[in-house]
């Protein structure tokens, strides 16, 4: 009975052995290597110490800023052009006032996405208005728009040069899949080096972070154009640009819009987090807000950001496939010439201060029942603050600990096995790299305890994601009571919920890693749940005829079947974590978010560009060990 | 094709360096995009993260809005950059600095694009806090040498088996894990990282009553709701803090700077005037503080009270 | 359904057939003389210039390609010579004319060069050594813009996937063409208009490709590739996506259209009745080489070799081969009376007489009787038996 049984089983065997064959040469390594070599850090002797010379450098920079003809016949301009144009858009927008700007969203989404996106952009903008914000609410759109601008033309030149020569694509790829991994937060250090606090270091950021997805896709519609009507093209006697405008550009159309409302989204977002560097606008009023502990004002100020994602989302995704002819546009000029003129003259061209509406106060009270209630001596299950302390002591604290008393030359093999069972050797050679340079850049032990921290929360997100996810793909109720929760979680900048999460958990490593969670798990969700609806019906109509119970289902069909888009949530948790690690270190997550913090505020550079260094190598690892690629694809 | 592609991105070019005005460009001399809307004379103050910055900046911009006839613009910004904003023009004014040597050699005297504004009027000092209510419990705690008895009583699931000594924002002068060190205490430095965590976390504590010791600095409105008592360490003399790996002393209390853009200063008018003669007492900081952050009142109102409250005082301030 | 040749070429039977390839078997064996063989490339005597010509054609893709032809590798079979050089050569020393005003069909399976060698012919793909003429013009040595020219006013494609830009409609895909070639907007969507009604589609104008169907969309295509006046058109197994019974009704558009505009048509498909329906004369091909070329008549009556005969096996010859193939000297007096078929009439038209009559039928060309049919002659023909054997 015995053999009958296992002998199906062993043809298997090699194939299943040539899969785990790394990991278990690293279990075999590993306690062998312990004994021999003991424990330890990275050896100092292996270490480059990169402050001397980027302090040196970042004094240049400052002595020479006004004087070096790179920066007075380059930069410079670069910087100017910058100013003139955001300040160009802010003024045009101060002109039409709030009944021209409100009209004009009204109308551009009325026309290119239908009447109901209308009706939320004007009622988007008008909230700006009542929650006192609309001036902010420009300055940041003003911004937006030089830098979404900016990031479209720039991303479009680089997607069309990758998406039209195949070496330029192969260069650029790797670069466009890496870029995307880094938290913004990680751009912010270099710009400031050169261009110092203020907008024009704050658009190009945004740029630099949101130009990558716009290449990316506009490079992949150019690709992806259907063979043969290029070549239909061709036969035709098209020339190149013949043929890059009337076939290229138009079938990649699809991509075009998506890059765009990527570019979008991913500028408003590093919008909001380069007020550190002296952005204004919304971000500025959020962070000022931290300052007093006012979640309510911060709060008023999140607002008016979500509601300008929503609504700048919609209407790029909403964009129908056919033009509105030019009359119409003409018309609706028109009308929002004749509202703004209106508006000019009855003289209110910022939102009236008579109908504000103030929601601080209400938000901050609720915040102050809700923590005092919460934070400690719940009946039964303990209040937040007992959780905090014991998911520090007993989960924080071993993980940490236990990466840290591993040697240096053990971990790498670790990566490199992990990295090598789910991908390519080339895979397993970026992480192991990425590893090292974390080592020789002299930060091994904070981005260990920064690592510590990144898996206990995408363990955590995961878990609740995927329970979360599993309701919601049950229960199509629960699915649309979450869509806008999810949406607000995953637009709402970080600060907001800076404070709610210390007032719950106490100031250290469990609040960093519960405002980690509470970023990464929309996006988790989200995957999960489509991964799970994308499940072949007829596959669980089979496994239900067969008699399985719901959870049979579950394990058996559905699990399996979700399987890339489950692999895809996690590899989403490690980057969107990753991401935070900064925000984290604004509420005592310590190591490498608080070093970056740290560099920021005091102005070295030396210590906060080596730490977001080490967060960028700690993306590339954890991306690469999560992302199955090569093998399998 | 090509050719044309040469032609069009050199024309644009051209545009641009047009457009930017020719030759050369100084970004150092390039304010914000903000600035100056809607045909007023626009002010920029910068604001560092805690209140009372935000009380100085407030009543100075309710001042230069209201008597003065300015826009006022305000940017938030931690102090070193601050000094790097100031200096390129894109702030005008930093009202309360805490003393940074380093980049006062550089700005004011070497590049001379920062120029001092004068005393703000309020003294600031840095030290070493416990709970009024802890103090009174343990009269003996407010001397460092006892400190190490209450490490187990001040212990956290952060500190691990030591006791916190919880620090704040990044952006703060501290010399703390040097002190810790140097005076070989039972204690562990643990980084708030933001001045918001760390006064959440304090309120925290003093609602549930219990002990902790933390950096904190005064004049501070936080005093008013949880009342705090000094713990002394070693006393100060002049130089003991020269050598930061090596500083075993109490930090100095530093009578607060006013600068102002060189340019500003020469040019700015009444506002720069105006900015210059602003000096205040500790108290009346901590007045207008204490509404932003307690009373929850925006600035502005802040501002109004304290100005209908204080006519005699800002008068005199007035070019 | 037939048609009349339209060259004059005399050894050139119309292809004169109706209905689907059904049943008939015929057995492998060596196939009845064809009427006088034709040279290697099909040309006879007294042609005309041809409209395309095409001499020792290679196409090699792979690295360091153009050392393949003209050199001892050229004789290698294809998997030997992938191994040793990593090269596929798809198109393999090909030479043929194309005749003004005739359907020239391409025919192999998948696999065969026939794509490859289409598209060689207006350089979308470029060949590695040979010559492709266009009236006499070489256009492997065009430069850019005389090719561009060529493509645009002379050979038009149609394609197997249509390549329509789906967001375009339905006129302005047919006035695509046309707007390449820098035709002002009215005036070229006036003509395309024209053509969208000669080829069927009036009313549909402003759909978009995906609203049609298959058929439709192909007509569009088709469409496309008439707007521009093209002298020749090329057909790229333009009906292999489409349900049988639209490819029936798009082949007979082709033929309606060869006869109404007269154009000469280069034509690929993998579908041997579609071929023989369509061709006048048809190149087989096999690993990139022309295995034989001929009229749809001398390809199923006398086949090349096993390949060619096996191909053509289940054809029912009786719709393909002529009486010319079956007929017998005319035995006294047989020469004068009963009833007459011309010699270009099917075998199985010839069977209708004769089943008729139930006596040998005469084959009159001119009023001259060249010959006589009877029983034996055409069931050696259905049978795919040699004559001579059959009377013996």
């Amino acid at each position: 009975m015995t053999t009958a049984v296992t002998a199906p089983v062993r043809p298997r065997l090699p194939a299943a052995a040539r899969r785990y064959w790394p990991l278990a040469a690293a279990l075999v390594l590993l306690p062998l290597g312990l004994l021999l070599a003991g424990r330890g850090s990275w050896p100092a002797s292996l270490q480059v110490d990169l402050s001397g010379p980027l302090g040196s450098a970042s004094d240049w920079i400052v002595d020479n800023r006004d004087s070096h003809p790179l920066f007075l016949y380059f930069l410079g301009h670069v910087s100017n052009a910058v100013v003139l144009s955001v300040r160009g858009v802010y003024l045009v927008l101060l002109a039409a006032g709030w009944a021209g700007v409100t009209a004009a969203a009204g109308l551009v989404a009325w026309r290119l996405a239908g009447p109901r996106l209308a009706a939320t952009a004007v009622a988007s903008f008008a909230v700006c208005g009542l929650l006192g914000m609309w001036v902010p609410t420009m300055q940041t759109l003003a911004l937006m728009v030089v830098a979404v601008a900016a990031s479209v033309a720039l991303g479009a030149v680089l997607g069309l040069a990758a998406g039209l020569s195949d070496r330029t694509y192969r260069a650029l790829r790797p670069v466009l899949d890496t870029m995307q991994v880094l938290p913004a937060f990680a751009y912010l250090l270099p710009v400031v080096l050169i261009f110092g606090i203020g907008v024009p270091a704050a658009v190009l950021a945004t740029v630099v972070y949101a130009a990558p997805p716009m290449a990316r896709l506009t490079a992949l519609g150019l690709r992806a154009a259907d063979p043969g009507v290029l070549e239909a093209s061709a036969s035709l006697g098209a020339t190149g640009r013949q043929r890059l405008l009337t076939a290229r550009i138009p079938l990649a159309r699809r991509e075009l819009l998506l890059g765009v409302n990527q570019s979008i989204m991913m500028a408003l977002s590093m919008a909001v987090i380069a007020s550190v560097i002296g952005a204004g606008g919304l971000g500025d009023r959020v962070y000022q807000a931290l300052a007093s502990v006012d979640v309510g004002a911060a709060l008023a100020a999140g607002i008016p950001i979500v509601l300008l994602a929503v609504v700048l989302d919609r209407t790029a995704t909403g964009a129908r496939s056919h033009g509105t002819p030019g009359r119409t546009w003409a018309a609706c000029a028109a009308a929002v010439l004749a509202l703004a003129v209106a508006g000019r003259l009855t003289g209110a061209l910022t939102w009236p201060e008579a109908w504000h509406v103030d929601i601080a106060e209400p938000v901050n009270r609720a915040v102050d029942w809700m923590t005092a209630h919460l934070y400690s001596g719940v009946p039964v299950v303990g209040g937040t603050a007992d959780w905090a302390a014991h998911f520090t002591g007993w989960v924080l604290d071993p993980v940490r600990d236990g990466l840290q008393a591993l040697p240096w030359w053990a971990l790498l093999v670790v990566v490199g096995a992990l990295a090598l069972h789910v991908g390519t050797w080339r895979t397993a050679l970026t992480a192991v790299s990425a590893m090292a340079a974390i080592g020789v850049l002299g930060v091994w032990d904070a981005s260990l305890d920064t690592l510590s921290q990144v898996l206990a929360a995408v363990a955590v997100t995961l878990v609740l994601g995927f329970g979360i996810a599993v309701g919601a793909a049950r229960s199509s109720r629960l699915e649309r009571l979450l869509r806008p929760v999810l949406d607000v979680f995953q637009t709402m900048p970080q600060f907001v919920y800076l404070i709610p999460v210390v007032a719950l958990f106490g100031v250290g490593r469990a609040p960093a890693v519960a405002a980690a969670v509470v970023y990464a798990l929309p996006a988790v969700v989200r995957i999960t749940t489509q991964g799970l609806r994308g499940v072949d019906p007829v596959a669980l109509e089979s496994a239900r005829s067969l008699g399985a119970t719901g959870w049979q289902q579950l394990r058996q069909v559905q699990f399996p079947l979700a399987r890339p888009a489950l692999l895809l949530a996690v590899n989403q948790a490690v980057v969107l974590v990753l991401a935070v690690v900064i925000i984290g270190g604004l509420v005592g997550g310590g190591a490498l978010g608080y070093d970056v913090v740290f560099g920021l505020a005091q102005g070295d550079l030396a210590t906060g560009l080596v730490a977001g260094a080490a967060i960028v190598c700690l993306g590339l690892m954890l991306d690469r060990v999560t992302q199955p690629t090569g093998k399998e694809a | 094709m090509r050719t044309r592609t040469t032609a069009g991105a050199a024309g644009a070019l051209a545009l641009l360096t047009a457009l930017t005005g020719c030759g050369a460009a100084d970004m150092t001399k390039q304010a914000s995009p903000y600035a100056a809307a809607e045909g007023a004379r626009t002010v920029t103050l910068s604001v560092q993260s805690w209140v009372g910055a935000q009380a100085n900046v407030a009543v100075a911009k309710y001042l230069l809005e209201h008597e003065l006839g300015y826009r006022v613009d305000t940017v938030q910004v931690d102090e070193i950059p601050a000094w790097d904003a100031l200096s390129q023009g894109r702030v005008d004014a930093l009202l309360e600095d805490w003393g940074h040597p380093e980049q006062e050699q550089r700005y004011i005297t070497e590049k001379k694009t920062i120029a001092r504004g004068g005393n703000l009027g309020v003294t600031g000092h840095i030290g070493w806090f416990v709970p009024t209510y802890f103090a009174e419990k343990h009269p003996d705690v407010t001397d460092w040498k006892n400190l190490d008895k209450y490490a187990d009583q001040l212990r956290t699931a952060e500190s691990g088996g030591k006791g916190q000594l919880l620090d704040g924002s990044p952006s703060y002068i501290t010399n703390d894990k040097a002190l810790v060190k140097n005076l070989d205490l039972d204690y562990k430095v643990v980084f708030a990282g933001s001045e918001a965590a760390q006064i959440t976390q304090i309120k925290q504590f003093a609602k549930e009553k219990k002990p902790f010791l933390t950096y904190w600095y005064k004049p501070q409105w936080l005093f008013e709701k949880v009342p705090m008592t000094e713990v002394k360490l070693p006393p100060y003399k002049e130089g003991c803090d020269a050598d930061p790996e090596k500083v075993a002393c109490a930090y100095p209390h530093t009578p607060l700077q006013k600068f102002l853009n060189a340019d500003f200063a020469k040019k700015g008018g009444k506002a720069a005037a105006f900015l210059k003669n602003f000096r205040w007492t500790t108290e009346a900081q901590n007045d207008v503080a204490l509404m932003i952050a307690e009373q929850k009142l925006t600035p502005e109102a802040a501002a109004e009270k304290w100005v209908e409250a204080n006519e005699a005082t800002w008068r005199k301030w007035l070019p | 359904m037939s048609t009349t040749p339209v060259t004059k070429d005399a050894t050139n039977g119309g292809p004169a057939d109706d209905g689907p390839a059904t049943g008939t078997t015929a057995a492998g064996t060596t196939a009845a003389a064809g009427s006088g063989a034709a040279g290697p490339d099909g040309t006879g005597p007294g042609t005309p210039r041809p409209v395309f010509s095409v001499e020792g054609l290679w196409k090699v893709f792979g690295p360091k390609a153009d050392r393949v032809p003209g050199s001892e590798l050229a004789e290698l079979p294809a998997a030997e010579l992938r191994e040793r050089t990593g090269c596929t050569a798809a198109v393999r020393d090909v030479s043929f004319d194309v005749r003004k005003g005739e359907v020239f069909v391409v025919m192999g399976l998948s696999g065969s060069g026939k794509s490859t060698l289409v598209r060689c012919l207006t350089r979308l793909i470029e060949p590695t050594s040979g010559t492709v003429a266009i009236d006499g013009e070489d256009i492997l040595a065009m430069d850019k813009s005389r090719l561009r020219e060529l493509r645009r006013h002379r050979a038009a494609m149609v394609f197997q996937h249509f390549g329509l830009l789906p967001h375009r409609t339905v006129l302005d895909n047919v006035a695509y063409g046309l707007e390449i070639q820098g035709m002002g907007r009215a005036e070229r969507r006036a003509k395309a208009a024209e053509i969208v009604t000669k080829v069927g589609l009036e009313g549909m104008e402003d759909r978009r490709p995906s609203q049609l169907s298959g058929g439709q969309q192909q007509r569009v295509g088709l469409a496309r590739a008439l707007a521009v006046d093209p002298e020749v058109l090329l057909f790229d197994e333009p009906f292999s996506a489409l349900d049988p019974l639209i490819r029936r009704d798009m082949q007979e558009e082709v033929v309606r259209l060869h006869r109404e505009e007269g154009c000469t048509m280069v034509f690929i498909t993998h579908d041997l009745s579609e071929a023989l329906r369509l061709g006048d004369r048809i190149a087989l091909m096999r690993d990139g080489r022309i295995v034989q070329l001929g009229t749809p008549e001398e390809i199923v009556g006398s086949p090349a070799d096993d390949y060619v005969r096996d191909f053509v096996r289940d054809v029912p010859r009786e719709q393909v081969i002529t009486v010319r193939s079956a007929m017998r000297p005319p035995c006294a007096g047989e020469a004068d009376s009963g009833p007459a078929v011309a010699p270009g009439a099917t075998v199985s038209e010839a069977i209708e007489a004769v089943a008729r009559t139930g006596g040998p039928v005469r084959v009159v060309d001119a009023g001259r009787c060249v010959g006589v049919v009877d029983h034996e002659g055409l069931l050696s023909v259905v049978a795919g038996v040699p004559l001579g054997k059959a009377a013996a």
